[in-house]
C-alpha cells in the first residue's frame, strides 16, 4: 500500500495556476453565489412570467370591471416577478458566509439589480403580445417599486419571506385602485408619466437595494422565521 | 398449586390509542412551536387593518353594510389567502428543501401523519389568527353600536377558506419542494382568487355562487335586519372548501413513501371523498335560486330560516300621522319624520292620504345590491299606509357630504310620486304636473326638483319625469331649467290658493290616479 495515488489530482480538476487567476476566481465566486441563491431557477421563473404576460395580452385574458380591473392581471404578474426576485436573497449559509464573504455586499447588489433588469426585460418582451396598460414606462416603475418592497421585506422578515412585501403591497393597491385613491405611494394607480409616483417607486427600490446590500436578508445568524 | 401462581405478574400494556394521542399531541406541539405561520401574522394584521377594517368604516352603521366589503365580498379571506398559502407551502416543502425526506420516511410515524401534524400546526395558527382578527374587528363594531346582527355564517366560511388554502399550499410545497414554492403558490392562489372573484361579480347564478367572495343575491341590506342571513350558500361553500382541504391533504398520502399500503389506500379514499364533497357542493350551488328571503338551495334549505325577524317599531308623529320604523333604523326616525311632515300636511284629509307611515323590507335581487334603481315607495291598505323600504335607498343620511341633502329630496319625491298614483312609471303628464306642484309646496322648488331627479339611484322613471319638467330647455351640458307644458301646468296649479288646490284634489284625485285626466283638465 502506498500513498502515491493520494497526491494525484482527480481527472478534470482545474490546474492551480488557472484557478488562482483573479478573473477566474471572481467568476467562480459569482457563479457559486448565483447557484446558492437559486438564481438560474429564478431566471426561468421570470421568463415564465414574461410568457404568461405575453399570453394574457395576446389572448386578451380580461376580467370584468373598469380600468382597475384591466390592470389586475399585468400587475399581478409584475408582483409575481418582484416576489421571485425577493426570494433569491435567501441565503443558506448564515454566519460563515457573513464572516468570510468579503464580496458579499457587492454580490447581493449585483444580483438584485441584474435580476430586476432581467425581470424587466422578460416582462417587456411579454408586453409585446398586446397592449399593456400604461406601457413599458409604467411597467418599469411598478416592477422596480414592487421589487423594492420585496427586498425590504426580505431584510426584515427573511429572504424566504421576501415575497410577502410585493403581495401585501399589491393587495393594498387593489383596494386603493377600487376606491379611486391617487396617492403617489400607490404608484400603480397613477399615470405612467407621473413624476411623484416614479419618485416614490424609485425611493422604495433604492431603500430595498440599500437594505439588502448592506444588511442582507434576515436569515441564519440573526434570528429569522423557521427554515 | 398451579403454574399460574408462579407466573410473573403481567402488567397491562399501555393502551395503544392513548399513546398515539399523546405522541400526536407532542408532535403537534413541536410543530406549533416550529411553524413559520406566526412570522407572517404581523403582515396580515397590518393588511387586515388597512384593507378589511378601514375600507368599511364609512358605511352606515349596520352589520350587513359595514361588513359587506370584508365578509360579503370576502375581502378578509382575500387578505389571508395568499400569505397562508405561501407559508403553508414553505412548511410543506421543509423536508424536501432540507433533503430529509428519505430520513423522515424511515421514522416511526408514517410520513403522512407527520405531514398532517405540520399542516395542522400551520392551519391552527392561520385559522386562529383569522378568528382573533375578525373577533377584534367585530368587537370594535359592537362598541360602535352597529344595528342588525353579525354575519356569523360568513365568518365560518372564511375560516373554512383559510383552512382549505393552507391545505392546498401545503400540498404544493410538499410536491414541489423549493424556495420558490411559497411565492409561486401565493401568486397562483392570488391570481386564481382575484380572477374568479372579479369574473364572478357578473354572475348571479351557477357555479360562481360557490365562491366565498360572491355577494350576489345573498348579502343585502335586509339581511340580518328584516330576515336572517340564509345559511344555504355558506353551507355549500364550507362543503366545497372542506372538500378541497380534504382532497389536498389526501394527495399527500398517495406517494409510496407516505406510509404503508393500507395508509395509502385510506389516503386515496380521503382524496376521492374530498373531490366528491367539492363537486357536490358546486352542483348544489348551481341549483340556487333567488327567493324573497335571499338565495336558497332547495336541498339545504330550512323553511324556518325564512321567518322574518320580529321587532317592535319605533314611532314618531309627523303632521298627526304616525311614522314607524324598524328599531334598527331608529337613528333616522327624526329625519324621516321631518322630511315627510310637509308632504303629509299637504295631503291631509284627501282621499287615499296615508294614515300611517311604515318602513317595509326591501327586496332581494340577484345582483350584488338591492333594487336601488327601482325603489318602491307605495301607498296601500285600508286605512292607507305609506310603505317606505328605507334599505333600498341609494343613500341614507351619513357623514358623507351631501348624503343628508340627497335623502331629504329623495324621500318626499318618492312619497309624492306614490300619492299621485304614478306607480313604477313617470306617470301621465297631469300626474307629473300635480306632483311637481305638490313638491313645490313641500319645500322642493321646481329648480331643486330638477337637481333631485338627477340623483344617482332614482328609479328609471326619474329621467322621463325630468324630461317632462324641462321640456325644450335641455342642452348638451345638462337638463336645463324647468319649462314646457308640464312645468306651465304645474306652476299654474301651484299658484292656486291652498284651499282651492285641496278642494280640486279632493274632487279629482281618483281620476288623476287612474290616469284619466289630461294636462288641459288641470285648473
Amino acid at each position: 500500500m502506498t500513498a502515491a495515488g493520494v497526491q494525484s489530482s482527480p481527472p478534470g480538476a482545474v490546474p492551480a495556476r488557472l484557478a488562482d487567476r483573479p478573473a477566474v476566481a471572481s467568476l467562480r465566486l459569482a457563479w457559486l453565489y448565483l447557484v446558492s441563491r437559486r438564481i438560474p431557477a429564478a431566471l426561468g421563473l421570470l421568463a415564465g412570467l414574461g410568457a404568461l404576460l405575453w399570453a394574457a395580452l395576446h389572448w386578451r385574458w380580461n376580467i370584468s370591471g373598469g380600468l382597475a380591473a384591466q390592470q389586475l392581471i399585468p400587475l399581478t404578474i409584475e408582483t409575481g416577478s418582484a416576489a421571485v426576485i425577493a426570494v433569491t436573497t435567501h441565503g443558506p449559509f448564515g454566519d460563515p458566509e457573513r464572516a468570510t464573504g468579503r464580496w458579499l455586499p457587492w454580490l447581493r447588489l449585483a444580483a438584485a439589480v441584474a435580476l430586476t433588469a432581467a425581470a424587466f426585460g422578460a416582462l417587456a418582451a411579454g408586453a409585446a403580445g398586446g397592449v399593456l396598460p400604461g406601457g413599458t414606462l409604467a411597467l418599469l416603475r411598478n416592477l422596480t417599486g414592487m421589487t423594492g418592497t420585496g427586498l425590504l421585506s426580505a431584510a426584515v422578515l427573511g429572504g424566504a419571506f421576501g415575497w410577502t412585501g410585493p403581495m401585501a403591497y399589491w393587495l393594498a393597491t387593489e383596494s386603493v385602485l377600487a376606491a379611486g385613491w391617487t396617492t403617489p405611494w400607490i404608484w400603480p394607480a397613477r399615470p405612467p408619466h407621473d413624476r411623484g409616483a416614479a419618485i416614490c417607486a424609485a425611493l422604495v427600490f433604492a431603500a430595498g437595494i440599500a437594505a439588502v446590500t448592506l444588511l442582507g436578508a434576515r436569515d441564519a445568524g440573526r434570528r429569522s422565521a423557521p427554515d | 398449586m398451579t403454574a399460574a401462581t408462579d407466573a410473573p405478574v403481567r402488567h397491562r400494556p399501555p393502551r395503544a390509542g392513548g399513546a398515539v394521542t399523546l405522541t400526536a399531541a407532542r408532535l403537534l406541539r413541536i410543530e406549533l412551536r416550529r411553524s413559520a405561520m406566526p412570522w407572517i401574522l404581523p403582515v396580515i394584521a397590518a393588511l387586515f387593518w388597512f384593507d378589511s377594517y378601514r375600507f368599511g368604516t364609512g358605511s352606515p352603521p349596520y352589520w350587513v353594510l359595514r361588513t359587506f366589503w370584508n365578509m360579503g365580498q370576502g375581502r378578509t379571506f382575500l387578505d389571508f389567502a395568499p400569505f397562508v398559502v405561501g407559508v403553508a407551502a414553505w412548511m410543506g416543502s421543509r423536508d424536501g428543501r432540507r433533503g430529509t425526506a428519505d430520513l423522515v420516511a424511515g421514522a416511526v410515524r408514517p410520513r403522512w401523519a407527520v405531514q398532517l401534524a405540520a399542516w395542522a400546526a400551520a392551519a391552527i395558527w392561520a385559522v386562529g389568527a383569522y378568528l382573533v382578527f375578525v373577533g377584534v374587528m367585530f368587537a370594535v363594531y359592537a362598541r360602535q353600536g352597529l344595528q342588525g346582527s353579525p354575519p356569523w355564517w360568513w365568518v365560518a366560511v372564511g375560516a373554512a377558506a383559510v383552512t382549505a388554502f393552507s391545505a392546498a399550499g401545503f400540498a404544493v410545497g410538499a410536491f414541489f419542494p423549493s424556495r420558490f414554492a411559497a411565492p409561486v403558490a401565493a401568486f397562483g392562489a392570488f391570481l386564481a382568487v382575484i380572477v374568479s372573484d372579479q369574473n364572478g361579480f357578473g354572475d348571479t347564478s351557477g357555479w360562481p355562487l360557490i365562491l366565498p367572495t360572491n355577494a350576489n343575491g345573498n348579502y343585502q341590506p335586509v339581511s340580518g335586519i328584516f330576515y336572517p342571513y340564509l345559511p344555504d350558500l355558506p353551507i355549500a361553500r364550507m362543503m366545497f372548501l372542506g372538500g378541497i382541504a380534504v382532497a389536498a391533504l389526501g394527495l399527500l398520502g398517495l406517494p409510496a413513501r407516505a406510509g404503508g399500503a393500507w395508509l395509502r389506500r385510506a389516503a386515496a379514499v380521503v382524496t376521492l371523498a374530498g373531490v366528491a364533497a367539492a363537486g357536490t357542493a358546486s352542483g348544489l350551488a348551481r341549483t340556487a335560486r333567488l327567493t324573497p328571503h335571499g338565495m336558497t338551495i332547495p336541498a339545504l334549505h330550512d323553511a324556518a330560516s325564512d321567518r322574518p325577524i320580529g321587532y317592535t317599531p319605533v314611532c314618531a308623529q309627523a303632521a298627526g300621522v304616525p311614522v314607524c320604523l324598524n328599531p334598527a333604523y331608529r337613528r333616522y326616525l327624526p329625519e324621516v319624520a321631518a322630511d315627510l311632515r310637509p308632504v303629509l300636511a299637504q295631503v291631509a284629509g284627501l282621499p287615499g292620504a296615508p294614515a300611517r307611515v311604515a318602513q317595509v323590507a326591501g327586496r332581494y335581487t340577484s345582483g350584488m345590491f338591492e333594487n336601488q334603481t327601482d325603489v318602491a315607495v307605495t301607498i296601500s291598505g285600508t286605512p292607507p299606509v305609506l310603505r317606505v323600504p328605507l334599505d333600498e335607498f341609494n343613500t341614507l343620511p351619513s357623514a358623507t357630504p351631501g348624503s343628508a341633502a340627497q335623502f331629504d329630496q329623495e324621500l318626499p319625491l318618492l312619497s309624492v310620486h306614490a300619492f299621485v298614483g304614478a306607480g313604477n312609471g313617470a306617470g301621465t303628464t297631469a300626474q307629473q304636473a300635480v306632483q311637481a306642484a305638490l313638491l313645490q309646496h313641500v319645500g322642493l322648488p321646481f329648480a331643486t326638483q330638477v337637481q333631485a331627479l338627477a340623483i344617482f339611484g332614482l328609479p328609471p322613471w326619474g329621467s322621463e319625469y325630468l324630461q317632462g319638467l324641462v321640456s325644450g330647455s335641455e342642452s348638451a351640458t345638462g337638463p336645463g331649467s324647468p319649462g314646457g307644458p308640464v312645468y306651465a301646468a304645474a306652476r299654474r296649479f301651484a299658484a292656486l290658493p291652498a284651499a282651492a288646490r285641496h278642494a280640486w284634489l279632493a274632487t279629482h284625485l281618483a281620476a288623476l290616479r287612474s290616469g284619466e285626466l289630461t294636462l288641459g283638465q288641470l285648473p
